[in-house]
């Protein structure tokens, strides 16, 4: 598997006068993992989205292995086909799972490698049935998404994005919306990708995944890229007052 | 009372419910067409379509049924277009119903969760697939207790038609009570007629709901 | 082709004839206001019995075409010895008519109430009663004002079927008109032009009431 590497410089995003990325500046390394964590409006979720567009930066760039997210050239958008294109190597996990109701767990994984990557249906389903036994649901295949656990579902759309072969992830608080028992089994298929190499960009908050799993940590706050450093660095020797303000509010949150 | 006149109008009233199925099924399946059309640009075309669609939507929602069928059956010859009551009928039917079911195939679009779209964005499935697929199958599954009632109101509707000739059900049944003076009578079959096609209909559609949103109600 | 002196020509008499149009509209929700309450109530009441009659009588109004339903009352007066006006029986039908409907909003904002203010009513010691007036009819009465008024551009543009029991409201004066002018196309879309300006005056009240309820 080839790993993405991507360039985060200056860049802006406004909703209407609101500043909600500031000049943010930020390397995603190949083959490793970034942790975006911060308050919630920090603009993390936003930065995250902006990687694969479906967010529009207004200034600045994004660079995939070297090349332009979004647009041929500043201010000038690309066509609708080059960005497919560019997406097709990018895979996102969003926090409600949204997968798609009406197809099973193997058609919602399979769905993108017909019509996207052109795939004949039998082949289509037998990568998603690998897909879907990676993340261990080899006997939860045919069912409906509204008829598996939060976890599992999150699990299929883990399977989905990975099936197209990506060469980055995008996890955008991927168990925010897990009842608590159910982070787990999420976060071991994460744990699984990033031994194998993949560069994963993970919003979330869960400071323990971002402890042990993490390569590097990004700090946020009301839009801006506070600090980005190794884990330990932020998380226990926070150098930065609001960094420090953040994780007590954290830990008194999380202690009984 | 007397009911015995239905027996010797018999094939004259088989004769019109037959027009009155057609006319409502096709209406229906016309306005349907058309209001998924209407539907669609509303969600995609550039802002001045949408305002003349828009329009549309107000003009056809605003005046009643029975004064478009006047405009287009006895206002139509004026500007060229002739056409047999049947027909007309049909046409009127089809325009009269597509901006209500427009409406809620619109609003069956916007029940589709805006991520379930993007997470098709986001393994660059082109738009057309992002319709067909997801936007589809699914808007289609919500709208559905909204279609099936309205096709309801729709064979109401069509006796509308009789005042425009149409000989349908309710023209059978008119022409039927001026020639014998059985007004009451006719009139009262007519709407114990009504009563049970509009219940049957009601039930056969709740069934056929149930069926296809099988998958789609969330386990409890 | 199309003439414009004569379609603004023939406003003015339809103009004249909307206030049928209006008087049948109004007095007719009015009407269904008042039954379609206690239908309403029907339906929400302890005895079976009343509530069985209670959903006969919407699924039979709501299932019969109103054009029916008319010409059924139209010709039951006689027979059982009403002589009453045209007017009237439009206006006692269009009512019935409308009361199932009505009864139908009510029942859905009634019933779109959380019902833990009833029970946080009862909770602090209120009587049924109280709960009732004071909880939770003022809010559903507010809550149904936008689909009232729904209900009544229903009722304008359903008015216009009762030009075949011969009262002269919009419809019924532009088919006389074309008759005499021969001049049906623009006759018609004047009328139409008529009822559209009278429903979206309604509409736009129904949205100003519907903002202003929206808390």
């Amino acid at each position: 598997m080839q790993a993405s590497s991507v360039e985060i410089r200056k860049v802006n995003k406004f909703y209407g006068p609101f500043h909600a990325l500031k000049d943010v500046d930020l390397n995603i390394l190949p083959g490793k993992v970034t942790c975006l964590i911060g308050p919630s409006g920090s603009g993390k979720s936003t930065l995250l989205r902006c990687i694969n567009f479906l967010e529009e930066y207004d200034s600045g760039e994004i660079r995939i292995d070297g090349q332009m997210m979004g647009y041929d050239a500043p201010g000038r958008k690309m066509s609708g086909r080059k960005l497919r294109e560019m997406r097709r190597s990018i895979g996102m996990v969003f926090q409600q799972f949204n997968l798609w109701p009406h197809m099973t767990a193997r058609e919602n994984v399979a769905e993108g490698l017909i019509r996207v990557r052109g795939m004949g249906k039998a082949e289509a389903h037998e990568r998603a049935s690998a897909a879907l036994t990676k993340v261990g649901l080899a006997d939860k295949m045919e069912n409906h998404p509204l008829r598996l656990s939060g976890g599992q579902q999150q699990r299929v759309a883990i399977a989905r994005a990975i099936a197209m072969e990506p060469r980055l992830m995008l996890f955008d608080e991927p168990t925010s919306a897990l009842d608590p028992e159910l982070v787990g089994e999420v976060l071991n298929v994460m744990k699984t990708l990033a031994a194998e190499g993949m560069t994963m960009v993970v919003v979330t908050h869960e400071m323990g995944f971002a402890a042990h799993v993490a390569d590097q940590v990004a700090f946020m706050e009301k839009g801006e890229l506070v600090g980005v450093d190794t884990p330990d660095r932020i998380l226990h020797q926070p150098a930065d007052p609001r960094i420090q303000s953040f994780l007590r509010t954290y830990h008194e949150r999380n202690s009984f | 009372m007397d009911f015995s006149i239905f027996q010797q109008y018999g094939p004259a009233l088989l004769k019109g419910f037959g027009n009155t199925i057609l006319c409502w099924a096709l209406g229906t399946v016309f306005g349907m067409a058309l209001g998924l059309v209407i539907a669609l640009i509303q969600r995609y075309a550039p802002k001045y379509i949408r305002w003349i669609v828009q329009a549309y939507i107000e003009v056809i929602r605003g005046t009643p049924f029975l004064v478009q069928l006047f405009v287009l059956y006895y206002g139509g010859p004026l500007i060229g277009l002739r056409l047999d009551a049947l027909p007309a009928g049909l046409l009127g039917l089809t325009i009269y119903g597509s901006p209500y079911f427009a409406e809620i195939f619109r609003s069956g679009f916007r029940a589709v969760p805006h991520g379930q779209i993007e997470a098709a964005r986001a393994i660059g499935m082109t738009e057309l697939s992002i319709v067909r697929r997801i936007l589809l199958p699914l808007g289609l599954v919500s709208s559905l207790p909204a279609l099936i009632n309205f096709s309801i109101i729709l064979t109401k509707e069509t006796v509308i038609l009789s005042i425009i000739t149409v000989p349908e059900l309710m023209y059978q049944v008119n022409r039927m009570s001026t020639e014998t003076f059985r007004f009451l009578e006719a009139n009262l079959v007519l709407a114990l007629f009504f009563w049970l096609l509009v219940e049957t209909i009601s039930r056969v559609g709740r069934r056929f709901e149930a069926r296809i949103t099988k998958h789609l109600i969330e386990r409890t | 082709m199309f003439s414009f002196p004569v379609f603004l020509e023939s406003f003015w008499p339809l103009i004249w004839a909307a206030r049928y149009t209006l008087l049948i509209s109004v007095l007719g929700i009015g009407l269904g206001l008042v039954i379609g309450a206690l239908i309403c109530a029907a339906r929400l009441s302890p005895y079976a019995a009343l509530r069985r009659f209670a959903a006969v009588w919407v699924s039979f109004l709501r299932g019969v075409p109103l054009l029916v339903q008319l010409l059924v009352f139209y010709y039951t007066l006689p027979v059982i010895g009403l002589d009453v006006p045209a007017t009237v029986a439009a206006v006692v039908t269009v009512g019935i008519c409308a009361s199932a409907y009505i009864s139908e909003i009510w029942r859905g904002a009634i019933a779109a109430l959380p019902k833990g203010q009833s029970e946080a009513a009862l909770a602090i010691g209120m009587t049924p009663r109280d709960v009732w007036t004071r909880v939770v009819l003022p809010q559903a009465v507010t809550l149904s004002l936008p689909a009232l008024i729904n209900e009544l551009i229903l009722l304008v543009k359903a008015s216009s079927l009762v030009s075949v029991v011969g009262i002269l409201e919009i419809t019924r004066a532009s088919q006389a008109q074309a008759a005499t002018t021969f001049r049906p196309l623009e006759v018609y879309i004047a009328a139409a032009c008529i009822y559209l300006a009278i429903n979206l005056c309604l509409a736009a009240l129904g949205r100003y009431l519907e903002h202003r309820t929206a808390v």
